[in-house]
């Protein structure tokens, strides 16, 4: 009731802040896909690159995302406060499911399919986008699927470093111990990752038949 | 729509649990439970008080240190899941007993000790003998390029400056409205609002310009910051005292006179120098208040 009320009275800031969230969960998951996937086809070639690197990401994970922003304040380019810091921490927090998903996938093709795809003379770039790419899509759907819906509820620390979205009602809320203004920020947030869980389920579905 | 209703029901239920929980433990009723809010001044004054009713009575104390803001202390005392905490008279006049600022000290504290009495059932205690109040804050090259010593200077030139506020100074009655308003305040863009630890960093890095930090923070010292001064006289004062339950003021009597010894004696310029040795020099803050105590109360 109050939650109604509530929106009622800030329609316009409310779309703003829901705007702002979308923007920096669909920006992170981009980069992290596009840095991720990539770093994870990587591993399958290197295999002893893998456990650094996934000991790395798997360290990401752990650093408290205020301790993260700290860090993050005094570097050029990548920090200082707003959106971009934000999303450079998002991207920080979701590599780990999209690179350990990608190397798994792609490990996971039946090596007798990989031989095949050898003895019909492909080269390593062909086998790749062929067949172990095509093979582990679901796989590494699935990574991407965690990482995207861990980041809607990721992306509400955003608002500690002026970056906005709907950890702003979160923090204000928390701020003055008023109940609406915190469910105002985490509700949305919530039906927000159970949406984006069922979207990205039914290409995950399709992908993987 | 009820829909939202239960569910505030529900996070409200959950957090009655949540305190029950925590709270538990101070069931036990001769023992004393001390709270401080969510930041190192409120934890050392809160170890302070705790070492001193230790110390002069005997009683076991109990420490529910960084608890949250003033809203979580606030609760936490009136539905006794805490006996005392450090509470600064101007938060008290305006954010909970939501009157409008006034600058008067005396007729501050003479508020809330009569209306904290009457209506909540709550004691405040003398003040320590520091202002914590807050500090419109610029980093010192600016301060010196521009002449700038008051808030009144910052005006002038704030068309030029990128702000950055905690949460809780731009929610409150005190806070960046008023102040605004008061000093006709008008930036380039509305102020950042972000994490309050972070606004420190973010103007010692350049990042913003100016922030609300709080005048006895060790860090305007150790990051060559300036706090202006506020020549109009709009933030009212915080004078730091202990806030107490009625219950325990009238069953020890000998815990309101071990913490009376306290009145008056804590100073402002010490109190920063406590708070840079714990936030700076990363000083045990328990340590700190032994040592405190040791020298100033023997």
């Amino acid at each position: 009731m109050n939650l109604l009320r509530f929106y009622g009275d800030h329609a316009r800031e409310a779309f703003g802040l829901l705007g702002q969230h979308l923007v920096l969960v669909g920006a992170s998951t981009l980069l992290a896909v596009l840095i991720g996937v990539p770093l994870g086809v990587l591993l399958t070639r290197r295999p002893a690159w893998r456990g650094p690197v996934l000991g790395l990401a798997n360290v990401f994970q752990t650093i408290p995302s205020l301790a993260l922003f700290g860090f993050l304040i005094p570097l050029p380019f990548l920090g200082g406060i707003g959106a971009r810091t934000a999303i450079v921490a998002l991207v920080v927090y979701a590599l780990l499911p999209i690179v350990r998903n990608t190397y798994v996938g792609i490990s996971g093709v039946d090596p007798a399919v990989r031989e095949a795809g050898r003895g019909m003379g492909m080269t390593d770039g062909q086998l790749l986008t062929m067949v172990e790419i095509p093979l582990g899509l679901g796989v590494i759907f699935a990574g991407v699927r965690v990482a995207t819906v861990v980041g809607v509820g990721t992306a509400t620390i955003a608002a500690a470093i002026g970056a906005g979205g709907l950890g702003v009602y979160i923090f204000r809320g928390v701020s003055t111990v008023d109940d609406t203004l915190i469910l105002a920020g985490a509700l949305p947030a919530a039906i927000l990752a159970l949406i984006a869980d069922g979207l990205l389920g039914l290409i995950e579905r399709r992908l993987a038949r | 729509m009820t829909g939202g209703l239960s569910v505030s029901r529900t996070v409200g239920r959950l957090s009655a649990v949540v305190l029950a929980l925590f709270g538990g433990a101070c069931s036990h009723r001769d023992r004393i439970v001390v709270g401080a809010k969510n930041f190192t001044e409120s934890d050392f004054l809160a170890e302070l008080l705790a070492q001193q009713i230790e110390r002069r009575t005997g009683l076991p104390v109990e420490r529910r240190l960084h608890l949250g803001g003033t809203y979580v202390c606030h609760e936490a005392i009136t539905s006794g899941k805490i006996d005392l905490y450090v509470e600064y008279t101007g938060t008290a006049y305006t954010e909970i007993l939501k009157h409008p600022p006034i600058a008067d000290a005396d007729s501050v504290y003479r508020a809330d000790s009569l209306e904290y009495a009457k209506t909540l059932g709550l004691t405040w205690g003398r003040p320590l003998g520091f202002n914590n109040t807050f500090a419109i804050t610029v980093r010192r090259a600016d301060a010196e390029k521009y002449g700038l010593r008051t808030i009144s200077d910052v005006a002038r030139i704030a068309p030029r400056l990128r702000a950055g506020f905690g949460y809780e100074f731009l929610q409150r009655a005190d806070g960046f409205g008023g102040l605004a308003r008061a000093y006709g305040l008008r930036f380039a863009a509305p102020p950042t609002a972000m994490d309050l630890g972070l606004t420190y960093r973010a103007l010692a890095q350049g990042n913003v310009d100016l922030i609300a930090g709080n005048s006895t923070d060790g860090t305007i010292q150790a990051l060559d910051l300036v706090a202006l001064e506020d020549d109009r006289h709009y933030f009212p004062p915080y004078d730091a005292a202990p806030v107490m339950r009625k219950e325990l003021v009238t069953r020890h009597r000998e815990v309101v006179r071990a913490l009376a010894e306290l009145a008056g004696k804590l100073s402002a310029a010490e109190m920063r120098r406590l708070n840079l040795a714990a936030d700076v020099e990363h000083r045990d803050i328990a340590a700190l208040a032994r040592e405190w105590l040791a020298k100033n109360l023997p």
